[in-house]
């Protein structure tokens, strides 16, 4: 299992767009992937974007990922350069 | 799960009595949905897989038309909305309901969505609340997907359902299945509201006015309707639900404060002055309501009931005739009388196209579109006249502006009288001829109008719009709606004056007689004859029992000295409270004039 924190850097937010990115680029992996804020104990599947919508992320929301599976280290690795990239979007 | 919380709500109460039953969303005809119990659980999730899998295809389809035309940037909301419908917490959470609830997906499925979307709304930042559309279009879909297999049936129905929806109009009764609806609680309208009346009339408990109670609520929602004080339970939890079933027991569908009297026995004042209260209908099922809340006879019968949402566009001879002969006889031996064909926005059959008048409440309609369209009123006073050998029937003309529509109307009648004459001889009875008196115009030539008829109904909802210009159903002027304005007052108290100078027995036939301030007023002003919803009739009777009929009119005649809505309020709740030993200021806001706009 892995934790790694990641900060909502784009100016949008993980909005539709984004979040649509990040549920594509997790499914791509067997590993279980979960989204938190830091400021609440709610979980989220990274594979539900229903889910990762209501977690309501704004520019400037720090997350936390934790990842448990056999390709855990390929998708923290991926996941945290498209928050690096902000989702290829503008900051 | 756990019991789910209980959550109060407050509307107004439209239609008294206490009913429990579960919530049926109507949110519109094609979008009724309900619980159906399925056999084969695995077939239900075929099912809800394949409308998924073709939901996904017309939103591929529709994607790439998209980006063909305005570009890839926007075919990214459709790439969401496709992540949607492939979204595992959903997907997981309605396969599983479906297996575990037996139920069929679309129920499932409405009630997943309905949660999502409650989740969403709480959201603070408002760019992700409003993600609640894109999911509700997405459960749209689906639905739509789901709906080709299997159309809407009442027949799964429980029979204890309560309506929860944004509006409900006198039509909509025509669609859905009485026996099976216990209640009604509705986002919009108020007690004036004509689906209120219906909603008396039938004896089905209705609260209005209850707004985004929609969003609060789902199909199948367990749910406790007052529709004495307007509070909503939802979830009620067990002592309240074994507290309603002691009183259902005890009061039936009845408000708590009355009990029912004779069929026809007059109410009394306190003196001893007779007083009769007839009931206002509209439908042949109110008759037994009517009865039972000893009513005198009906003052008034909404004959369009008839014609409304009728295959044909309008009732033949032959139906009239059975309508009315039965209401004749039901009532036996005390009088119906029956208001003719008073449409003006609906469609009717045999007249011209009314649902494009710009204004209807001033355009062609009640006796204008009677004299219009003379072949539909010809048949509908035939069908009165051959139901007369079965009871006490009375006609009355609706809308009378001018003396020549009296008259008119009254030659049409005398040629069907001679004809039915002709045909079924002395069996004819006399049919009293009456106007109804809701038409400022009328009220000023009222002199001329009674020389003409037997006798007189006011239709009090209507003169109070016309005489304040004020149509109750506009929200941003419904404010000025106030049955106590003083020229509201005046203008009655010229009736029953003129009434008795001309000695014309003259009734009251709006809703505001139901009101007990109210019809203590009326009757101070010498008002003897009120006809109102069949309900609350045993209230009135019972409060009329404590007032001398001196009392009223002192209390008229001060009600009448003064010149704001407000003041004639504050004195008349007093005064009539201090008669009444129990409490009835309930009834008061009712009645209010609003605080702060006009007030002083």
């Amino acid at each position: 299992m892995i934790h790694q924190p990641v900060l909502v850097s784009n100016k949008l937010g993980l909005h539709a767009r984004a979040a649509a990115k990040l549920v594509r680029l997790a499914s791509r992996f067997s590993s279980n992937i979960y989204l938190s804020r830091e400021d609440a104990n709610q979980q989220i599947d990274s594979k539900s974007i229903l889910g990762i919508l209501m977690l309501a992320a704004s520019k400037g929301t720090q997350l936390m990922i934790s990842i448990e599976g056999q390709d855990e280290v390929e998708a923290k690795e991926a996941i945290c350069q498209l928050f690096e990239t902000r989702f290829g979007e503008e900051s | 799960m756990a019991a789910k919380p209980e959550k109060i709500y407050h509307g107004s109460g439209v239609s008294p009595g206490v009913v429990l039953g579960q919530v049926l969303k109507f949110e519109s005809h094609s979008r009724l949905l309900l619980k159906v119990h399925v056999e084969d659980v695995e077939a239900e999730v075929r099912r809800y897989l394949r409308a998924i899998e073709a939901s996904k295809e017309q939103l591929k389809a529709l994607k790439s038309q998209l980006e063909e035309k305005v570009g890839s940037e926007h075919g990214i909301i459709l790439d969401a909305h496709i992540l949607m419908l492939e979204d595992r917490l959903l997907n997981a959470d309605i396969l599983d309901n479906i297996r575990t609830s037996r139920a069929n997906a679309e129920w499932v499925l409405m009630q997943a969505t309905d949660r999502l979307v409650l989740t969403y709304k709480s959201l603070e930042d408002e760019y992700f609340r409003d993600r609640h559309s894109d999911i509700e279009h997405v459960a749209d879909r689906i639905q739509l997907n789901l709906s080709g297999d299997r159309p809407f049936s009442w027949e799964h129905l429980s029979g204890d359902q309560i309506i929860a929806s944004r509006d409900f109009s006198p039509s909509d009764f025509a669609t859905v299945d009485l026996q099976k609806v216990r209640g009604l609680v509705l986002e919009s309208g108020g007690r004036t509201s004509h689906t209120s009346i219906i909603c008396r009339g039938l004896l089905l408990p209705a609260i209005m006015g209850l707004r985004g109670f929609l969003d609060e609520v789902s199909t199948g929602d367990t749910l406790l309707l007052n529709g004495d004080d307007g509070q909503v339970i939802v979830n009620p939890g067990p002592a309240r639900i074994e507290a309603v079933r002691r009183r259902m027991e005890a009061f039936g569908a009845y408000p708590a404060d009355s009990s029912p009297a004779q069929f026809g026995t007059p109410a009394l004042t306190k003196d001893g002055v007779p007083i009769s209260l007839r009931a206002n209908t509209e439908m042949m099922h109110e008759l037994s309501a009517a009865k039972n809340c000893g009513a005198a006879g009906i003052g008034l019968f909404r004959s369009e009931f008839l014609y409304f949402g009728h295959p044909l566009g309008y009732p033949d001879m032959e139906e009239q005739l059975e309508a009315y002969s039965r209401l004749a006889r039901e009532m036996s031996p005390h009088p119906v009388a029956i208001r003719t064909l008073d449409a003006g926005s609906e469609k009717v059959g045999g007249s011209p196209d009314l649902t494009q008048q710009e204004n209807p409440s001033m355009g062609l309609r009640g006796i204008r579109l009677s004299l219009h369209s003379k072949e539909t009123f010809l048949t509908q006073i035939e069908a009165i006249f051959r139901a007369s050998c079965n009871g006490r029937i009375e006609i009355v003309l609706p809308m009378v502006s001018t003396i020549e529509e009296v008259w008119q109307a009254k030659a049409l009648i005398d040629q069907v009288r001679t004809k039915v004459r002709k045909e079924i001889g002395p069996a004819i009875q006399a049919v009293p001829l009456g106007v109804m008196i809701e038409v400022p115009a009328a009220v000023f030539s009222l002199e001329v109008l009674a020389k003409e008829v037997d006798f007189l109904c006011v239709g009090t909802n209507d003169l109070i719009q016309y005489m304040l210009a004020v149509d109750r159903g506009n929200p941003q002027v419904a404010y000025l709606f106030q049955p106590l304005h003083p020229t509201v007052l005046h203008c009655l108290n010229r009736i029953t004056t003129v009434a008795k100078s001309v000695n014309k027995p003259v009734r009251i036939c709006g809703e505001i007689s139901s009101n007990p301030f109210y019809a203590v007023l009326l009757l101070g002003m010498g008002f003897t004859q009120l006809s109102m919803n069949p309900l609350s009739i045993p209230t009135i009777r019972r409060v009329f029992r404590e007032i001398p009929m001196e009392a009223s009119r002192q209390i008229a005649q001060k009600a009448l000295t003064f010149i704001t809505a407000q003041e004639v309020h504050e004195y008349l709740t007093n005064a009539v409270a201090k008669l009444v030993p129990w409490d009835i200021t309930s009834y008061a806001k009712e009645i209010a004039p609003p605080n702060g706009r006009n007030g002083k």
